[in-house]
């Protein structure tokens, strides 16, 4: 029986959901080795760790908004760059609880965080979209690759 | 996995009923509730709020397109000639192409670093194709048009607003 996409997301932990393994950076990271935690992780943020407490998040939009224009020294620790603080979520709160969160305080990225307030890597907005994509394969995932594509003509007509 | 010809309970992932042979594959993949499945196929990715239309020429330096992103609060920027989009410029291949190697953005034009192949969407298209373009093609901004013409953006951030608006409520 088809349970109501609300109720999914309710029920549904953090915990329980694939996400990508993270590797956390250390606040004495230079600028210059982050753009390397980007792409193997394929991800646009990087959470900063000092031992096993989340100090900061560093994500693209950071390089727009603060790196690029102002000539920073590739050689610049990432903890004078990042955000402290970093917004973070229980592992095991519901995906309901991340999303709300996200929409409120406008964050693409949550630090994840274990029982121990450890962290255990990062969700992202698109994690729980794809999530919730994957519950409509026929409207969303069972797409033409061209999104556009007509028949011109019946099959075998 | 009950079968719905005779009522059987199979096996999860069972491709044939064990009683009657009934075809049983894909009923068990976890379809969610038919109301909101109807949003996303009967709406218009044109009704939903979009984000604002950045755009540049393509000899626009790379400086003066961060500038103008910084300016609308959006991580990309429509390459047009006149009025034809030609490419599209994210803060990804910013950071890929001009942060990583350290290059000075005033040195470096748009049309250099943009994506020539660009996945839009029509006005009249459902939300559906929008959230298929993000999770499967692993896109953040879609340029929405209007025949030929730019409307704006639609970016994930919109569309996961769009879902927890729809799903979980506004308040």
């Amino acid at each position: 029986m088809a349970r109501p996409i609300e109720e999914i997301l309710e029920k549904v932990k953090i915990r329980e959901i694939r996400l990508p393994d993270v590797r956390p950076a250390s606040p004495s990271t230079p600028l210059s080795e982050i753009y390397g935690h980007f792409e193997a992780q394929g991800r646009c943020a990087v959470v900063i760790c000092e031992g096993d407490t989340p100090v900061g998040i560093f994500t693209e939009r950071d390089v727009l908004n603060r790196v690029i224009l102002e000539r920073v020294d590739p050689s610049t620790p990432i903890s004078e760059l990042m955000t402290p603080n970093p917004k973070s979520v229980r592992a095991d709160e519901c995906l309901a609880c991340a999303l709300r969160s996200m929409v409120k305080e406008g964050h693409r990225h949550m630090c994840l965080l274990d029982t121990n307030d450890r962290p255990v890597g990062l969700i992202s907005a698109r994690d729980i979209l794809v999530f919730i994509a994957e519950h409509y394969p026929k409207a969303v995932l069972n797409l033409p690759p061209d999104l556009h594509q007509r028949m011109l003509r019946c099959e075998g007509g | 996995m009950r079968c719905p010809n005779c009522g059987n309970e199979n096996i999860p992932g069972e491709e044939l009923c064990r009683a009657c042979g009934t075809d049983l594959a894909g009923l068990d993949l976890p379809e969610a509730q038919e109301d909101f499945r109807g949003k996303l196929l009967d709406e218009r990715v044109g009704d939903l709020p979009l984000s604002p239309l950045v755009k540049a020429d393509p000899t626009t330096t790379v400086a003066d397109a961060i500038r103008l992103m910084r300016a609308n609060d959006y991580g990309g920027v429509l390459v047009c000639d006149g009025t034809w989009i030609v490419g599209i410029v994210t803060e990804r291949d910013i950071v890929v192409k001009i942060a990583k190697n350290n290059l000075d953005p005033t040195t470096v034009n748009l049309f250099e670093i943009m994506t020539k192949e660009i996945y839009s969407l029509r006005e009249e298209d459902p939300p559906a194709y929008a959230i298929s373009l993000i999770s499967e093609e692993g896109f953040r901004h879609i340029p929405i048009v209007r025949g030929d013409r730019p409307l704006g953006f639609i970016s994930l951030k919109t569309m996961v607003k769009y879902i927890h608006d729809e799903v979980l409520g506004t308040g």
